[in-house]
């Protein structure tokens, strides 16, 4: 199985993006999903900057993929859609169904993405003849769904599963940090960029539980599947994908890296893999 | 004979003092009542087979100003009145007017809900459950003031009012 | 300027009841479901069987209404037969269209019954004009919902640039995440509105008067706390007081249903060609209640749009049924956001 690394859904200062994939260049990833999907307001790299950051990953040998953004709300959010499928170089991944029209129109091969909602066989069937080269699963599905996926994939589709990170839960119209601040969306201040891991959610009795990040939720756990890497394995997965967070990914890639290699590895942290078994996502399920 | 029910109920809060007086009478006649109605009901105007998930429940009926807590059960042999003070799976809460608009569908429980006139505690589910089959219910000769605490409250105020 | 295209009130039906009421009521369409979770209101007790689904069918239609069935969830590969046959179904008692999500689902409904009319549920995502073409092209849909993200001026945009007729939400229940990409139902308590057909579901939901409150917990997660008197929403996580920087509030959204009645004349004007009311899991006096204002508003709209004001007496009507304190335009009015 590879190693991938998604695309950063929080928001960073410029240098200190430009600083993360310089260390990932390092990292043992396979792949590395690339660009802004949750906001079209976030803008400390334009296009063109995460084009060079492209080109220098691929110089590092990674394969590079460019995400789009999976919520489309304006004319200008397609133009940006339609400049980043003409790229000219890179394979896209596919966030919502409009940049599948566009992708498939062009004949482009893509990346079905996990927003895309594949639960069933028949729609990566669907998918994979108007060029889809490889699907993810959506967060939510765990291994009964896959299994059910995979029993009628169509040849050459490659797998992705989110194996690690806060998980992407929902995205709004609304964005929940400017929110916090009495800030409209359009006047928002870029308030997401001083919550690098996004900003925490607490129940009134204390308890940790998601974090905003503009018009995304996220889950406050970590996702981790490290310790289910053979049955991810054994499932038919070809890619697990790790999420970019603020520090500590060369730890994760690592630890990551050696599972997939057969070799002992170990994270420790408040984790939850429910989602995988079939559980409420923030479980952990400890005996797998 | 059914008490005759306005178009549009009237909103009324039965008098303070009537809450505390029910407290104190005997609760199982009420209740009695209200089962007979229910069982009355049961195959004719309520399907059986939807209920099947309420087959050993409890239910408490609180109607907050008679001061009338209702306890009954349901088995697949209908309805029985209950006799003990065990915590019921479930227990709906709310002030006579409401029940009655309620049962006449005059009102939404969950409008009701939000204005907080209406209190479901302990199995929501089954509370949804009962919810949605009384609201699914579509026979021209259905009455629900005949089911509902409507019935048990004109003959508590009668009664009230004769012994008063 | 012409007179506008009709507008359809397409209204909701948890069963046979809440049908009649919405139709004798003046609804134009009727949506429902079937009992399981092929859509996405899979509450115990509710929706319909073949029995209630043929006699609102034939109530409807001697009406001159639509019935529309909602099939609107994510099969997997191991439940296919179900969804589909759900579709075999829908086809064979002659229902006016079906409302469907997944692609395969669609792919199949184009191929088994063509003459079959396909709605693009809200559950699909489809939020802009390159999204709805894409349903169009591959799988024939006439209709779309859209997801309640988008303002006035972006709805237009859709519109102006799709031949697909465009549904949108009037009032209702008000998802303030984009419909077919929130999971916080599924993180929480396991059961995903995307595969189960409900977000926050009966079993989760404990209610509880408390000294502080009525405390309102989902799979045990304290949601809210009101107090006595205070208006209260549905238990779901996005309608939640929550603790976020030292602060408490609704952390993502109030209790508040969606009211659109005062956008009606733009909502006209776009070639909107239908308004949804939400609340399938609501009372047959709900539907009444809120059918009949929208009918009343609609109608008057259509008579005279450039008069058009929304009476005191339709918003009152309508805010007494609201979920909390109170109405909102939500993502239409752009500040919302």
């Amino acid at each position: 199985m590879k190693l991938s690394l998604g695309p950063n859904l929080f928001y960073w200062p410029r240098q200190a993006t430009l600083d993360f994939y310089a260390e990932v260049a390092t990292l043992p990833f396979d792949l590395v999903y690339l660009g802004e999907t949750v906001c079209s307001r976030r803008h400390e790299l334009r296009a063109e900057d995460w084009l060079d950051v492209a080109v220098q990953l691929a110089g590092a040998g990674k394969e590079v993929v460019l995400s789009s953004q999976a919520l489309i709300e304006s004319e200008s959010d397609l133009k940006a859609l339609r400049r980043l499928v003409d790229n000219g170089r890179f394979a896209v991944e596919a966030n919502e169904m409009g940049a599948v029209r566009i992708l498939a129109e062009k004949k482009l091969p893509f990346v079905a993405g996990m927003s895309l909602n594949v639960f069933n066989a028949h729609t990566l069937g669907l998918l994979a003849d108007m060029g889809a080269t490889r699907w993810v699963m959506p967060p939510e599905a765990g291994r009964e769904t896959l299994a059910g996926v995979l029993a009628g994939k169509p040849p050459g589709v490659q797998t992705e599963v989110f194996a690690y990170g806060r998980l992407p839960l929902a995205w709004s119209a609304r964005c929940f940090t400017a929110r916090r601040f009495n800030l409209q969306k359009d006047t928002c201040e870029f308030k997401c960029v001083e919550f690098p891991d996004g900003m925490l959610v607490k129940t009134r009795e204390h308890e940790e539980f998601l974090v905003l990040n503009g018009v995304q939720t996220l889950s406050a756990k970590t996702y981790n599947l490290l310790r289910e890497i053979p049955q991810l394995a054994a499932a038919g997965v070809d890619i697990v994908r790790l999420s970019p967070q603020w520090q500590g990914l060369a730890d994760v890639a690592g630890a990551f890296r050696r599972a997939l290699d057969g070799e002992a590895a170990q994270l420790a942290g408040d984790y939850c893999n429910g989602f995988w078994h079939g559980k409420p996502g923030l479980e952990l399920v400890e005996n797998t | 004979m059914l008490f005759k029910l306005p178009a549009h109920l009237p909103d009324f809060t039965l008098p303070a003092p009537l809450a505390r007086l029910g407290a104190r009478l005997p609760q199982l006649p009420p209740s009695l009542a209200l089962v007979a109605g229910l069982n009355l009901a049961l195959g004719r105007m309520i399907p059986r087979e939807p209920l099947a998930p309420l087959a050993g429940k409890r239910f408490a009926i609180r109607v907050t100003d008679a001061g009338l807590t209702l306890r009954f059960a349901y088995s697949t042999r209908g309805f029985r009145p209950l006799f003990d003070a065990g915590k019921p799976d479930l227990t709906i809460s709310a002030r006579s007017r409401d029940f009655i608009a309620l049962a006449t569908r005059e009102e939404d429980s969950d409008t009701l809900f939000f204005s907080r006139r209406l209190l479901m505690e302990g199995d929501t589910d089954l509370g949804l459950l009962v919810k949605n089959t009384l609201d699914g219910i579509d026979l021209p000769h259905f009455d629900p003031a005949r089911l509902a605490p409507a019935e048990v409250l004109r003959r508590l105020r009668e009664r009230l009012a004769h012994g008063a | 300027m012409s007179n506008p295209a009709p507008i359809e009130l397409v209204c909701p039906a948890g069963g046979l009841p809440a049908l009649k009421a919405a139709i004798d009521n003046g609804a134009d369409c009727v949506y429902a479901g079937f009992k399981d979770d092929t859509n996405a209101r899979n509450f115990n007790g509710l929706n319909f069987d073949d029995n209630t689904l043929r006699e609102g069918i034939r109530y409807a239609h001697e009406r001159r209404a639509k019935v529309l069935i909602a099939l609107n969830t994510y099969p997997q590969t191991e439940n296919w037969a179900r969804w589909t046959a759900a579709v075999d179904k829908a086809a064979d008692f002659g229902v006016d269209a079906v409302i469907l999500a997944d692609i395969g689902l669609m792919d199949y409904a184009r191929r088994a019954h063509p003459d079959l009319r396909l709605h693009l549920s809200v559950q699909g995502s489809a939020t802009s004009y390159e999204a709805i073409n894409f349903y169009r092209e591959r799988y024939g849909i006439q209709r779309a919902v859209l997801p309640r993200v988008l303002s006035l001026a972006q709805v237009e945009q859709v519109v102006k640039n799709t031949p697909v007729e465009i549904e949108v939400f009037g009032f209702g229940g008000l998802c303030v995440m984009v419909e077919g990409r929130c999971a916080l139902s599924a993180y929480a308590t396991g059961t995903s509105p995307n595969c189960n057909g409900a977000c926050s579901p009966g079993k989760a939901v404990r209610w509880e008067q408390t000294p502080q409150g009525m405390e309102t917990r989902l799979a045990g997660i304290l949601i809210d706390r009101f107090a006595d008197g205070e208006r209260a929403g549905y238990p779901t996580l996005c309608k939640g007081r929550f603790e976020v920087e030292d602060a408490t509030y609704y952390a993502i959204e109030e209790p508040t249903s969606l009211n659109t009645l005062e956008l009606l004349p733009q909502l006209m004007a776009m070639g909107i060609r239908a308004i949804k009311i939400e609340g399938r899991q609501r009372s047959p006096a709900y539907v009444a209640q809120v059918t009949k204002v929208w009918r009343e508003a609609i109608d008057s709209c259509q008579k005279d749009a450039a008069h058009f004001t929304p009476k005191a007496a339709w918003m009152a009507e309508l805010n007494k049924v609201s979920e909390g304190q109170s109405h909102t335009l939500g993502a239409y009015n752009r500040p919302w956001k």
